[in-house]
C-alpha cells in the first residue's frame, strides 16, 4: 500500500521552481507541495520534506535537525500517507471514524472542530474506533469499507484528563495533542466496516444536538472539501476521484450535524448519534 | 443563442448523477457546480445531444410549467453554464 523510510536530518534547502500547491494556516504556509523528477516533494517549513514517488506507493522523510521522531511519525500517517492513498486512486479524508451498529460512521470536519473528541467520546464508552484523523475508504459491501487506522487518539490537554484520566496509554506526540493508543480504556477496530454515515460537524452554534440531511450535492461538495488529493492537477486523477466521490455520495447517508461544545452535553451527543444510527439501520 | 441551437460539455468537465441531482466539475478551474432535480434533468437533456426546443419539448411533458417559463428558464441556465464556461454551443 505505502511504504515509508526516515532518512537522516538535513535542513531545508532551497528548492528550484515553485510550489504547485502551498497550505497557509495563521498567515504562513504549513505545507508547501512540488513536483520533482521522481514524484513529488512535501514540505512542512522548519519540520520536515517528504519525497513520495510518482506512483504514491513510496515516501521518504527527513527531518530538520533536533526535530523528533514523533513528529514525522505524526506528518507522516495525517499528512502524507493520506495523500500517497489518494494517488494511487483511493478515497482519503480528514475525518475520524468509529463503529457503531455493525458500520462505521465517520465525522468531519476542519481542524479544531471536534473530530477527535467525538471519537475519543465513543471509545471511552465502549465504541471502538477505526480513526481518529484520516478516513481512508475502499469499495466493498454494496458501498464503502472504512478501514481501520493508526490504534491512537490525539487528544487537545483538556480533553485528555476527560476520557482517560492519567490512566491512558499514551505515545509521544509532536504537537500539544497527546496521542493515546488503544487499549484498555477504548478499544480499537481492527477490520473494515461499511461506512453508513457520515456527519459533518458544525460550529456549535445549538442547544441540542441537531441532525440535517444534506442533499446530495450540497453533500458532495462537502466531502470533496475534506478530501485529501496529492495532485490536484492531474485531470484523469481528479476525474476519477470525482466519480467515486459521486459513487459514496450515494451509498451513505451524510448529515450535517451541529451540538453544544460542552464536555457535560458529550454523553447526549453520543446518544443522539447512536439513536439516529440505528434508527436508520432498521430501514435498511 | 438560439432554441434551435444544442450545447454540448466543454472538454475540461465532468458531471455524476448524486441522488436527483448533479454535480459538474470544471477540472480547468477545479470548481464545482450543483444542480436541483430539475437543473439536472435539463442538464441531462442538453449534454444528450437535443437541441434547446427540444429539451423544452420533452420537459413540459414532465413538469407544471407553461411553455414561456421554460423556454426563458432554459435559456437562462445554458447562459450560466455558457458564462461559467462549463458548455459550448455545438
Amino acid at each position: 500500500m505505502a511504504a515509508f523510510a526516515q532518512l537522516p536530518s538535513r535542513r531545508q534547502e532551497p528548492i528550484d521552481g515553485l510550489p504547485y500547491h502551498i497550505g497557509i494556516s495563521d498567515g504562513a504556509p504549513w505545507i508547501e507541495l512540488f513536483r520533482t523528477g521522481k514524484g513529488y516533494l512535501l514540505r512542512f517549513p522548519d519540520l520536515a520534506d517528504f519525497e513520495v514517488s510518482a506512483d504514491g506507493c513510496r515516501a521518504w522523510g527527513a527531518p530538520v535537525p533536533q526535530i523528533c521522531d514523533a513528529t514525522i511519525e505524526a506528518l507522516f500517517l495525517n499528512q502524507v500517507l493520506p495523500r500517497m492513498l489518494s494517488r494511487q486512486g483511493k478515497l482519503a479524508f480528514h475525518a475520524s471514524c468509529v463503529e457503531v451498529a455493525g458500520g462505521a460512521i465517520a465525522f468531519l470536519a476542519e481542524t479544531g472542530r471536534g473530530k477527535s473528541t467525538l471519537a475519543a467520546n465513543f471509545a471511552a464508552n465502549g465504541y471502538r474506533f477505526l480513526s481518529d484523523d484520516t478516513l481512508w475508504l475502499e469499495p466493498g459491501g454494496g458501498g464503502y469499507l472504512a478501514m481501520p487506522s493508526h490504534p491512537s487518539i490525539r487528544l487537545w490537554p483538556d480533553s485528555q484528563g476527560i476520557f482517560f484520566g492519567s490512566q491512558a496509554n499514551t505515545a509521544s506526540s509532536s504537537t500539544a495533542k497527546g496521542r493515546f493508543l488503544a487499549g484498555a480504556e477504548f478499544a480499537y477496530c481492527e477490520q473494515p466496516r461499511r461506512l453508513l454515515a457520515a456527519y459533518f460537524l458544525g460550529e456549535g452554534q445549538t442547544q441540542q444536538p441537531s441532525f440535517q440531511l444534506l442533499n446530495p450535492s450540497d453533500a458532495m461538495t462537502h466531502w470533496l472539501r475534506h478530501a485529501f488529493l496529492l495532485d490536484c492537477e492531474d485531470h484523469m486523477l481528479v476525474g476519477a476521484h470525482f466519480n467515486q466521490v459521486a459513487t459514496l455520495v450515494n451509498s451513505a447517508r451524510c448529515l450535517h450535524l451541529d451540538y453544544p461544545r460542552s464536555y457535560e452535553d458529550l454523553k447526549q451527543v453520543l446518544s443522539a448519534i447512536v439513536d439516529d444510527v440505528s434508527t436508520e439501520s432498521l430501514k435498511i | 443563442m438560439k432554441l434551435t441551437d444544442s450545447i454540448a460539455p466543454s472538454p475540461s468537465v465532468v458531471a455524476r448523477d448524486v441522488g436527483k441531482e448533479t454535480v459538474i466539475l470544471d477540472l480547468a478551474s477545479g470548481l464545482y457546480f450543483g444542480l436541483d432535480p430539475v437543473g439536472a434533468r435539463m442538464w441531462r437533456l442538453m449534454t444528450g445531444g437535443m437541441a434547446l426546443a427540444e429539451v423544452c419539448d420533452a420537459m413540459i411533458e414532465e413538469y407544471d410549467v407553461s411553455r414561456a417559463d421554460l423556454e426563458r428558464d432554459t435559456l437562462a441556465l445554458v447562459q450560466q453554464l455558457l458564462d461559467k464556461q462549463l458548455v459550448m454551443i455545438r
